[in-house]
């Protein structure tokens, strides 16, 4: 019988929707927040929004099947207001435009970026909403799915919600990196930033762990799966001590050395966090187990 | 207006697998796909243990997860009370698949949709019965009208008071099972 029918391309949409909603959420809370602390923070987040959140659809795209190679069915998917799906599709079809513009009214880019710069703060308004929307839905659509105990719980959203602000955070800063090595000196305001969504993440991780093995026969064998099982190596090495616990660590000597850590370190720490979140969106969605029937 | 359903006898099942070689001729599905399985249980110890066999299908759930996730509406109830896929609007999202608690629903990848049982209903609408019930030897499944108190179904659900797979899920499915 079929276990589960999504794979690898569902797991990268998860990723990088999470990833893009929050780097928007960064670039957004910098520029709001602290505009002195890093502009460049601002605008590598609000450039790497549109074009993950993008290819995170297009990876969702090209998981349908009828959908795909008839592409007019499509426009079927807003059909049932009570399918995550329908929500998903509206949410994405607004953000991703909404993303678009922010990026190029913050960086002035082009004409209508020079002339959307004029309603940044409804930019930022609409779209920070947008993408709590995003990062949020991400987890409710496998949270809603009674076919698989271990993700049916409102753990889920909250985990996605987290690991989203946190991946987002990361790519924020690889990317201000990339725009301006020198600015890194100035990333250990934001370091603050991990610790608080890896401290999240870590403790709702451990909640739906230590729930699930209590909660059903189907839930618990998920969560065994995941801590002494056959995914067991992955879930340790890539989620727990490469996701959390070396960003966290790292993270919390970039806030008390202030601009002192090596960048090599600095930038190794996000990339931690990336890993991280992919590996944990991949054994969520793989270590589903369906309900015993008979 | 009938709401079909089936009462399934697992104590009369011997596991020869020929509702399932029905099923894909009926439906012209290949070797490898099916719209029914047969699931195993052993119970008990040695000397005093046994096996069951229980034939598992879509339940055509009254409240159908697969009917409310699927984003495009192509999943629907007939008035009969079968659930149905509109071939049309299926886009293979397999969201579906994910939500049925019981794993029935397949993909079928020449169309690009998911396909499940649907019992019969060319058969059915004709007065006819799915072709897993008449094919099998052992007569474990009993086809007809679940509202009509005096049908062999409701007669059967009633004397052995069958319940359905998992009723905790809240799903109300359509198929009942008398269990050994």
């Amino acid at each position: 019988m079929p276990e589960s029918a999504w794979g690898w391309l569902i797991v990268t949409y998860l990723f990088l929707a999470g990833a893009g909603a929050g780097a928007f959420v960064s670039a957004v809370a910098c520029d709001l927040l602290a505009p002195d602390w890093s502009k460049t923070l601002a605008r590598a987040g609000s450039l790497a929004a549109g074009p993950l959140v993008a290819v995170g659809t297009a990876c969702l795209v090209l998981d349908l099947e009828a959908g795909l190679w008839q592409p007019w069915r499509q426009f079927y998917l807003v059909s049932n207001l009570s399918s995550m799906i329908t929500w998903g599709v509206i949410i994405l079809s607004l953000f991703i435009p909404v993303a678009f513009l922010y990026a190029a009214a913050l960086n002035e880019l082009t004409v209508v970026g020079r002339y959307a710069r004029k309603y940044l703060r409804h930019l930022e308004v609409v779209g920070g909403f947008l993408a709590v929307a995003t990062a949020g839905y991400t987890g409710v659509l496998i949270a809603v799915v009674n076919g698989v105990p271990f993700w049916n719980t409102p753990a889920m959203p909250v985990l996605f919600m987290a690991s989203a602000m946190s991946t987002g955070l990361a790519v924020a800063m690889i990317g201000a990196a990339i725009i301006d090595i020198t600015t890194i000196r100035t990333m250990s305001s934001f370091a603050l930033g991990h610790v608080i969504f890896l401290s999240v993440e870590g403790l709702v991780l451990m909640l739906l762990i230590f729930l699930s093995l209590t909660r059903s026969v189907e839930a618990a064998a998920s969560a065994t799966m995941l801590i002494s099982g056959s995914l067991s190596p992955y879930f340790w090495a890539l989620v727990v001590i490469v996701g959390i616990v070396v960003p966290y660590v790292l993270s919390i000597v970039e806030y008390y050395e202030y601009g002192k850590m090596h960048k090599a370190l600095v930038v190794g720490a996000d990339l931690c966090v990336l890993v991280g979140g992919m590996s944990l969106r991949a054994l969520i969605v793989f270590s589903g187990v369906a309900p015993h029937i008979v | 207006m009938p709401h079909y359903g089936i009462a399934i006898d697992t104590t009369k099942c011997i596991g020869c697998h020929s509702c399932r070689v029905a099923c894909q001729n009926q439906q012209g599905l290949k070797y490898d796909q099916s719209f029914n399985w047969i699931k195993e249980r052993e119970q008990g110890r040695f000397p005093a243990f046994g096996k069951e066999f229980v034939p598992v299908q879509c339940n055509h759930c009254q409240d159908a997860p697969c009917q409310s996730v699927c984003p495009t509406g192509a999943i629907y109830t007939s008035p009969e009370g079968i659930v149905l896929v509109h071939r049309e609007r299926c886009v293979g999202c397999k969201y579906c698949i994910e939500a049925c608690p019981y794993k029935v629903r397949i993909v079928d990848h020449h169309e690009g949709i998911v396909v499940k049982c649907w019992l019969c209903h060319d058969l059915v609408a004709k007065g006819g019965e799915p072709a897993c019930v008449t094919t099998c030897p052992t007569q474990v499944r009993i086809f007809g009208d679940l509202d009509d108190p005096n049908s062999r179904v409701s007669q059967f659900i009633a004397k052995h008071r069958a319940q359905p797979l998992r009723p905790d899920l809240n799903t109300r499915p359509r198929i009942y099972y008398k269990r050994s």
